[in-house]
């Protein structure tokens, strides 16, 4: 197993490497500079600027420079938020992210496993055809439209909740942006562990417990669970770091401090070390969730061998 | 909808103030608003207001954006600084003097005017900070704001060192000023953010983070307790503020909310009680259901489309450019795009106090009689229904409401003309480099008075100006400009400035859509602010009044 992990963290090596390359190249491509404004900078000043941020320096340089940065552990300096680094912004807005991310991520598997397994024990019945029907609404329902309808109310006419803002430590705070962004993948969760269970429950072994005279309770959760998990555990992998990063809308919608929004903004304004900086840490989370998928895979499943 | 319902009742010891008279020299007084006799303050006096971005930087003399600016009015001063009806008003400095022939000022600092430390500020850090603005090295966002000051646009050139900048400090609160030429709005350019003071010592020892909470000190009424990157930004009364007993704000939090519907929620919701700006689409409900907390007033800007003279089809095709200017019905254009938040424009220079505007011809003329002549001018032009005008429209991607309007003046010209005009919809930094480069024929452009004088809105056009992205020239406009440029008399200068402005118009030089407007959500129990044509609303003159719910 260590091995294993080992040979897995020195691929993804040359995979980020590639990334890196490949956004770095873009951003240089795209058309408009990061000093490109309303109002013109004069020659001398851009100058200054350019050269403080090296850009004035062949682009192979700048990319030498850069990755050498990045093995120190220095994601460089802003180009738009001047007077702040792209460490300090990942560090104020990760781990906001973190926190919601994984929030709903809990939050779905807490609610999605049960309905699923539930659906599937009792299918065909209103336990199981009710709460896939709200499945489908969930999936279908853009977050866009969830989220401001929660905060209308939640926030706005009962006033119970709050509309918005990050509080560190608050649960209050983080109750509407969790349920907006958990609301899909408790329905995703659901359909695929009800799918799963499905299979599970025609197995030979479920039936011999059945003819054992095991509770229901006992067959669900000791015998169906684990194996009905496998195919939500490779569902996860993937689905855990899109979660973290790609909630924007409810960043945007809850006025959440994340790193989401920095990203979009910082493509468009040519942040190109904002841009870099979040694209390495998108690439590492969606290396190390997959890998950690695997690993819970193998935990899972006692015929996968790693 | 709704409004918010009062909750549990929020009851505070109120504070009846008893407001005492302030009948001083009124250029060493306070300029904060008197509240009358009787009048119930909250017990909490804090304000949460929103920005529509996450500013560029706390640092005053490296920003130019507009969030950035309103964080930095509160918490620095410069020499002048904004009454609460925007106009310019005795700040760090007390007093002032100008000689005869208005070419050198004096300003005395007040004696009791200290930094956030305590520390006393000193004409020498006006000089620190003014020159570090026009330092290359410092890459100040608008260096050239400067250019009235001896030596200023040489220094930010690379052609002289910071030190040549007509600048001296007589003594610890006395600050001349050179100028090049006589300069009748000056005072209006002392209260810009680039010139505010920034404190020497902090820069020195912490570099680039001396903007960060408990590194930053800062002269104005509030100082930095907070900043949550892309969250909010949270300030607090500042005690060695020299007008800090008139000052009734504790706190103040800026959020950043870039999602303008979002702050409308945040705004019902209670959340926050001055917001920044709202989408246009969201006006008509607004209106509805706030009524008076929706704060529309004209905002000194104007949005418009420019062309190029260089290039083909605009150069020289006096009758193209007259055809296109006059077939958009610019008042269904703002009454149904824009739900009447705008103002449609003829002029470039939206209305400023003592300046008279200048109606083109065309505007006395109905929409029917614009669109006969415009057919006519468009075939004058040498295009026909077999070849009609074909011109790419250069805008930035502003989201639909933006694109739904350029798409309707687009189609306006296509009803009225036949001409085929496609929207060609870039990023803004990609728009905003291919006008620098002068390579767009037809394009988006908008301005916002750096200060309330025309000459600010003319110098767009003139020979070899920087942001002359349409190459306009023409002699005896920019003749007219040399000559306002050298009378200091504002009566006299604005004369000279409204035959400028006929001359764009007889030119045809750009396409006049709509003034901006402010765009505030503003809570009935928040007072102490003005609609001004600047939207400079320090947090320095705000209170809160006792009040109910939310």
């Amino acid at each position: 197993m260590p091995r294993y992990i080992l040979r897995r963290v020195l691929e993804s090596v040359p995979t980020l490497l590639l990334i890196v390359t490949l956004a770095f190249v873009l951003l240089h491509l795209a058309p408009g500079g990061p000093f490109s404004a309303d109002k013109p900078l004069l020659p001398e000043i851009r100058h200054s600027i350019e050269a403080r941020y090296h850009l004035q320096e062949p682009l192979w340089r700048q990319y030498l420079r850069y990755l050498n940065d990045l093995a120190h552990g220095d994601l460089g300096p802003s180009f738009q938020y001047r007077n702040t680094s792209v460490n300090q912004i990942i560090a104020t807005g990760f781990p906001v992210d973190l926190t919601v991310g994984l929030s709903a991520i809990v939050v779905a598997l807490l609610v999605g496993i049960p309905i699923g397994l539930n659906a599937a024990w009792r299918r065909h019945t209103w336990w199981d055809r009710l709460p896939m029907a709200l499945a489908v609404a969930g999936i279908s329902l853009p977050v866009f439209v969830i989220a401001p309808l929660l905060v209308l109310v939640f926030a706005v006419q009962l006033h119970w909740l709050p509309a918005g803002d990050w509080v560190p430590g608050s649960l209050s705070h983080m109750v509407l942006p969790v349920l907006a962004l958990s609301l899909p993948y408790i329905a995703y969760v659901a359909r695929i562990v009800r799918g799963s269970a499905l299979e599970v429950l025609n197995t030979a072994y479920i039936r011999t417990a059945r003819a054992k005279g095991l509770s229901t309770l006992r067959i669900l959760l000791h015998h169906a669970l684990r194996p009905s998990l496998a195919p939500v555990v490779s569902f996860l992998g993937p689905t855990t770091a899109g979660v973290i990063t790609i909630s924007i809308v409810v960043e945007t919608v809850f006025g959440l401090p994340g790193i989401g929004r920095f990203f979009v903004t910082g493509a468009l304004n040519r942040d190109y070390t904002l841009v870099l900086g979040i694209t390495i840490l998108y690439g590492t989370l969606i290396i190390l969730f997959n890998l950690l998928a695997d690993l819970c895979y193998a935990w899972l499943d006692p015929r996968v061998r790693l | 909808m709704r409004l918010a319902a009062p909750r549990a009742l929020a009851f505070t010891a109120t504070a009846l103030l008893v407001a005492c008279s302030h009948q001083a020299d009124p250029l060493l007084g306070s300029s904060a608003p008197q509240i009358t006799v009787g009048t119930a303050l909250a017990g909490s006096q804090a304000i949460a207001r929103t920005l529509d971005d996450s500013p560029r930087s706390l640092d005053p003399q490296l920003t130019t954006d507009i969030p950035s600016q309103r964080v930095l009015d509160d918490l620095f001063e410069g020499l002048v600084t904004f009454s609460i009806d925007g106009k310019p008003s005795p700040g760090a400095a007390a007093s002032w003097q100008q000689s005869a022939d208005s070419k050198t000022w004096v300003f005395h600092l007040r004696p009791d005017a200290r930094w956030s430390n305590g520390a006393p500020l000193t004409a020498e850090d006006f000089l620190y900070s003014w020159r570090r603005e026009v330092d290359p090295k410092t890459g100040a966002g608008y260096a050239q704001a400067l250019a009235p000051i001896v030596n200023a646009l040489d220094i930010a050139l690379g052609r002289k060192p910071p030190e040549a900048l007509g600048v001296e400090a007589n003594d610890a609160h006395t600050l001349t000023v050179h100028l090049g030429a006589a300069t009748p709005y000056l005072l209006d350019l002392m209260d810009q953010t680039y010139l505010y003071p920034v404190y020497r010592p902090a820069i020195e020892r912490y570099g680039d983070d001396w903007v960060r909470p408990g590194n930053l000190v800062s002269n104005g009424a509030f100082m930095l307790r907070e900043d949550v990157i892309g969250n909010r930004i949270t300030l607090s009364a500042n005690p060695f503020y020299w007008d800090a007993a008139h000052v009734r704000l504790r706190s103040v939090i800026y959020y950043t909310m870039p999602d303008r519907a979002q702050a409308v929620l945040r705004y019902l919701a209670g959340d926050v009680q001055f917001t920044d700006s709202f989408a246009a689409s969201q006006r008509p409900w607004l209106k509805r259901t706030l009524g008076d907390q929706v704060v529309n007033s004209p905002w000194l800007g104007i949005y418009m489309l420019a062309f190029n003279f260089k290039l083909p089809p605009f150069r020289d095709n006096l009758p193209l450019r007259q055809a296109l200017i006059l077939a958009i019905d610019r008042a269904a254009l703002t009454q149904y795009l824009k739900f009447g938040m705008y103002e449609p424009a003829d002029t470039l220079m939206p209305p400023l106090d003592g300046y008279q505007q200048q109606h083109p011809d065309w505007a006395a003329k109905t929409q029917l009689e614009r669109d006969a002549l415009a057919r006519r001018l468009y075939r004058e032009a040498g295009f026909t229904a077999e070849h009609p005008l074909r011109v790419n429209l250069s805008t930035s991607v502003q989201g639909a409401d933006e694109r739904h309007y350029m798409e309707a003046v687009a189609a306006m010209w296509h009803a009225v003309l036949g001409a085929e005009v496609a929207l060609d919809e870039t990023e803004f930094k990609v728009l905003a480099q291919n006008r620098e480069l002068r390579l767009l024929p037809l394009f988006f452009d908008a301005w916002i008075g750096d200060f309330a004088d025309p000459v600010n809105f003319m110098q767009l056009f003139q020979s070899g100006s920087a942001f002359n992205y349409g190459s306009y020239a023409n002699p005896r406009f920019d003749a007219l400009l040399e000559r306002v440029a050298r009378d200091p008399d504002n009566g006299a200068r604005y004369r000279l400035l409204e035959q400028a402005e006929q001359i764009l118009n007889a030119d045809a030089a750009y396409i006049p859509l709509y003034y901006y407007a402010t765009r505030h959500l503003i809570k009935p129990y928040v007072q102490g602010w003005r609609s001004n044509v600047m939207d400079r609303n320090l947090s320095r003159y705000m209170y809160i009044l006792e009040h109910q719910g939310r």
